[in-house]
């Protein structure tokens, strides 16, 4: 019986020196790392995965605005810090880390990568009751304070986009016949039943409406479609690039005259240039300037001149979304209000005419959770710049 | 150096664990489960929760592929399954969540019964891909029925308990384990009997163990329903974890990943599930802490995601060519080591 | 009321597209015929492929006449090594590890791309004649149709070789029984690197074709999964079957993608699947496995 002892006590030494080991490593492996009175902005940011140039330029855009913030002082003497982590645009890395930093840090501010995200963690954020939360989904869903009384979007929703490029559609060609082309997932379906009631309400017709599978490659019998039912214009939602060049080359090959037309995370100017030769004269709703625009807009003098190089537009909706969470934390701390989720919010929506330095055209007022406004712009390849097509259309 | 084994009943030579180091093992490892909670940070106790539903997913796979050799590639499925069912009784009917866990188990094993249909005339590989095409039926199923909630999917309140709201991981962690412990040891239990014994008999040999009298159909079918009964449960308990559920919750590569899991960790033993669904659960973040480590900065950040894939793909290369008994065999062997110390054989 | 022209028009794109699927699965085929290996990272050799030959013809500017040899090349080369590395050492044991080993592998192959070329949608340059083909008053849109015609051109090809040319029936004979080929001096590890090197070369100009058409992404991989569906119907070990199989899949598509809507393409693909797995298991044209205690 000996040896049999001594072994089962030295396994439960081992065992025992093992369980203290996990206990030390189930503490928060940085001790709440916050400088004295900082105040916290969150990120699930996509910088890998299929949004990984969006998340790229998010993240640009979030460190750059907070430069300018920080070096100024900060918001009322307090800097914003700012503590990202990669998700790959999958829902449960996204939660995963976000548990992961509000379990470490004192967090106001988040950013979100993702519709899948913005609801998932809607309960917890209101739970938690501290933070203000923005991201990178412009699902109509979330467009209800009443749902989602702590989150925003920064720009019109899927809905709105639409709406706005059926009022110009509307205005330039009355009674025209307008077909929706949509990916099959959550992203893409999320305005085409409320957007074809628009379309009808503006006096169009929505002659059909085509989904195609996620990933799929060939899409020749869905042009065949699309051709038979001879729009004037078409819209794409829901895809970042392709398949529209693809629809586009083989719609011109096949003698369609339909305009095209897409949302908010195709219109980045890289993604359009990308599409040659067809992608000239497509059409979109932007929100926001482009880099490159020459209009006066002194913030964006700023940015050029901070990054030469040409960035993108989610780079331009991070930079934005942080500048209206810092305007939400001067007015929630100039009232004297401690830093909530509903507090922030309420602050937020007292932006009314707010001037964002040129970076939305137009001086914008927050009363629910999106800012329903924007421009539609035109690709011209020559150029490789996307100009203005239209005037700020306010919904 | 353990010796002799002594029996002197029936019952003793039939328990689980016989001996007694086997019972300290498990009281200090009770002991440290019952503490883990008190101790973690939420994180942590995020973490514990998902691996704990992995856990008793791959335990469910392993049932059937690691047992009765019927390869699976549907267990997400089966998941979703279960947890659109609870999704839809809490919302709808508000029905205690015990109930709900059981009713998605339940309707998780019909589909898994259905998908087993196939195996009759088909084996191997060719079944793996039918239950690809189960995979895809269910996530269109879920994508385009109204009851499912479409794209959008659902969300749940919590489950409550006694009035109480499980809505912290905290208190999750306390549904979800025992729950899990259960499953553990229903399968540990299930390869005791009858059944289990003609599982594996259906592995090594199928045709000799129809000439045995093991009536192939049902017992494929009855493991089919038995593996994706625990897919389904881990899907309820998924449920009310995220509180969200959408078709795109539970995409094949989820399947794959609960195979790789049970490859790695050991096909054909209840350890090899744990060990596998605890390292593939864990390897991800691990990863992340190694970049938090590296210098670089927020540049190699951009790395993360296709190291993850890469190393996921590479740890299934790596057992398969140089461990392909997986976690489970280097762990015994390690016992074997203790064990047999000091000597070498 | 049918309109007969529409359907022309579908069953034209059909055919047309099912091509695509046809040159995928030789690539399958190709492998399973030799060494008995399910390759389901079919659609990620595919997008080395393409990656690979944008490299090439976009980022370096190669002319294309070096460009898509020096992709397929390459891709060959790749195709040996992962035979040697990471077949070869799992010879004898339970298919089930090969096909797990090959999962591993297109994941590996989609991190790789993603950490090299990162993961953005990009577009091939055009190479294809860009004039619409136009059968009658119904059109056919050109990428697909040359992408088609080089389908057919490879697959008429490998039937003569494998019917002809010495490797061609060293393949044969090791993929009916190794012991015997090697029996008869049948150097049978030169067999299979040679299989995988050519299946890998095959499923490069389909990635450079697919490519063309839909663009190349980080997840252009999941078009094997349709393509596992075409070497099924058609049998996992046939030829004939792959180019069968690819223009029946093709056609199913596009009439369940016009007549029902998209979100029942992939649907209705697997629904065949399940059909022909329960009438006939070893697809229309595989040789039936018979199993010996």
């Amino acid at each position: 019986m000996n040896p049999q002892r001594i072994s089962s006590r030295r396994r439960s030494l081992m065992l025992g020196a093992a369980a203290a080991g996990a206990t030390a490593l189930t503490q928060p492996l940085s001790v709440l790392a916050q400088g004295a009175e900082e105040i916290i902005l969150g990120g699930s940011i996509p910088m890998t995965g299929v949004f990984a140039f969006a998340g790229i330029g998010i993240n640009a855009g979030i460190q750059d605005y907070l430069k300018i913030v920080n070096d100024a002082g900060g918001v009322k003497g307090r800097k914003i810090k700012y503590v990202p982590e990669d998700t790959g645009y999958k829902v449960d890395v996204s939660v995963a880390t976000f548990k992961k930093i509000t379990s470490q840090n004192k967090v106001n501010l988040y950013y979100g990568d993702s519709t899948g995200f913005a609801k998932t963690i809607n309960p917890e954020l209101d739970r938690n009751g501290n933070i203000l939360m923005t991201g990178a989904s412009f699902a109509t869903e979330l467009n209800d304070p009443k749902k989602y009384p702590n989150q925003f979007m920064v720009g019109p929703d899927y809905t709105e986009m639409f709406g706005i490029l059926l009022n110009h559609i509307a205005k330039e060609k009355p009674g025209a016949k307008v077909a929706f082309v949509y990916s099959d997932s959550e992203f893409g379906r999320d305005p085409i039943e409320s957007s074809e009631a628009l379309a009808k309400k503006l006096g169009l017709s929505v002659p059909i409406k085509i989904m195609t599978p996620a990933g799929s490659v060939d899409v020749s019998t869905e042009v065949i479609k699309l051709r038979r039912a001879a729009p004037d214009y078409t819209i794409f939602h829901g895809y970042i690039l392709a398949p529209i060049p693809e629809f586009i080359s083989q719609g011109k090959q096949q003698g369609m005259t339909s305009k095209w037309m897409g949302t908010f995370w195709t219109m980045d100017s890289s993604t359009v240039m990308k599409m040659g030769e067809v992608g000239d004269g497509f059409m979109g709703v932007m929100p926001f300037r482009y880099y490159y625009d020459t209009e006066k807009a002194p913030m964006l003098e700023k940015i050029r001149a901070m990054r030469s190089e040409y960035q993108s537009t989610a780079y331009i909706q991070g930079f934005l979304a942080t500048m209206l969470f810092t305007e939400s934390v001067k007015r929630c701390l100039d009232a004297g209000k401690p830093l909530t989720g509903p507090n922030l919010k309420a602050a937020l929506n007292t932006l009314k005419d707010f001037d964002t330095g040129g970076l939305i055209g137009v001086p914008i007022t927050i009363s629910g959770n999106s800012i329903p406004v924007g421009r539609v712009y035109k690709a011209d390849m020559k150029a490789q710049k996307m100009v203005a097509a239209s005037d700020w259309i306010k919904l | 150096m353990r010796i002799g084994t002594l029996k002197e009943s029936y019952v003793a030579d039939a328990a689980l664990f016989d001996s007694r180091t086997q019972h300290a093992w498990l009281a200090i490892a009770t002991a440290l489960l019952l503490l883990f909670p008190f101790m973690a940070s939420d994180y942590w106790l995020y973490m514990a929760c998902l691996v704990a539903i992995n856990v008793a997913s791959s335990t469910g796979l392993n049932i059937l592929t690691g047992y009765t050799g019927l390869v699976s590639l549907g267990q997400a499925a089966f998941m979703g399954l279960g947890a659109y069912t609870v999704a839809i009784l809490q919302t709808r009917y508000g029905t205690p969540f015990l109930l709900n866990l059981l009713a998605g188990g339940v309707v998780a094993m019909l589909g898994g019964i259905v998908v087993g249909i196939p195996s009759l005339r088909v084996k191997g590989l060719y079944l793996a891909i039918a239950t690809i095409a189960a995979s895809f039926i269910t996530h269109f199923l879920f994508a385009n029925l109204r009851i499912t909630g479409g794209t959008g999917g659902l969300s749940l309140p919590p489950a409550r308990i006694f009035g109480l709201d499980l809505d912290t991981s905290f208190r999750l962690y306390w549904l979800i384990v025992p729950v899990m412990v259960l499953m553990l040891l229903g399968a540990a239990n299930l390869f005791r009997t009858r059944i289990g014994r003609a599982f594996i008999a259906i592995r090594d040999r199928d045709i000799s163990a129809e000439v045995l009298g093991i009536p192939l159909l049902r017992y494929k079918l009855l493991s089919f329903g038995l593996s994706s009964f625990y897919a389904g449960v881990a899907g309820g308990l998924w449920a009310y974890f995220f509180r969200v559920v959408t078709p795109e919750s539970f995409p094949l590569s989820m399947s794959i990943f609960f195979l790789a899991a049970i490859i790695v960790g050991g096909m054909g033993s209840i350890l090899g599930g744990i060990l596998g669904a605890v390292f593939m659960t864990l390897v991800p973040e691990l990863l992340k802490l190694v970049f938090d480590w590296l210098p670089g900065g927020a540049d190699l950040t951009v790395f993360l995601s296709p190291v993850r894939l890469i190393v996921f793909g590479a740890l299934i290369i790596g057992f398969l060519v140089f461990e392909p008994l997986g976690l489970a065999e280097m762990w015994r062997r390690t016992r074997r080591f203790f064990h047999l110390w000091p000597f070498r054989n | 009321m049918m309109d007969w022209a529409f359907l022309f028009e579908i069953t034209l794109t059909g055919i047309a597209s099912g091509g695509l699927y046809a040159l995928a699965a030789l690539a399958f085929v190709m492998v399973y015929k030799a060494t008995r290996v399910v390759n389901i990272a079919i659609g990620e050799m595919l997008m080395v492929g393409g990656y690979l030959f944008f490299t090439f013809a976009a980022l370096w500017a190669m002319p294309l006449w070096l460009a898509i040899p020096a992709t397929v090349l390459a891709c060959g080369f790749l195709g040996a090594v992962i035979e040697r590395t990471m077949i070869r050492p799992l010879l004898g044991e339970p298919p089930i590890s090969v096909f797990m080993v090959t999962v591993g592998l297109g994941s590996v192959l989609v991190g790789m791309v993603e950490m090299i070329w990162s993961a953005d949608q990009r577009r091939l340059p055009d190479f294809m004649p860009s004039s619409p083909i136009m059968v009658g008053d119904a059109f056919l849109a050109p990428k697909v149709f040359w992408g088609a015609v080089i389908a057919a051109v490879l697959i008429a090809a490998v039937l003569l070789v494998f019917r002809f040319w010495r490797g061609g029936v060293a393949l044969r004979a090791t993929a009916s029984d190794q012991a015997a080929a090697y029996s008869v001096g049948i150097n049978v590890p030169r067999v299979f690197s040679l299989a995988w090197v050519a299946s890998a070369m095959l499923a490069a100009i389909s990635g450079i074709i697919v490519g063309s058409i839909g663009g190349i992404s980080s997840s252009m991989g999941v078009f094997g999964l349709s393509v596992l569906v075409v070497v099924i119907v058609g049998g996992l070990d046939s030829v004939l079957g792959a180019l069968v199989g690819g223009i029946l899949i093709g056609l199913v598509e596009a009439l369940a993608g016009a007549y029902l809507g998209g979100e029942y393409k992939l649907l209705a693909t697997f629904v065949v699947l399940v059909v022909i797995l329960m009438l006939r298991p070893y697809g229309l044209y595989g040789t039936r496995e018979i199993e010996r205690l």
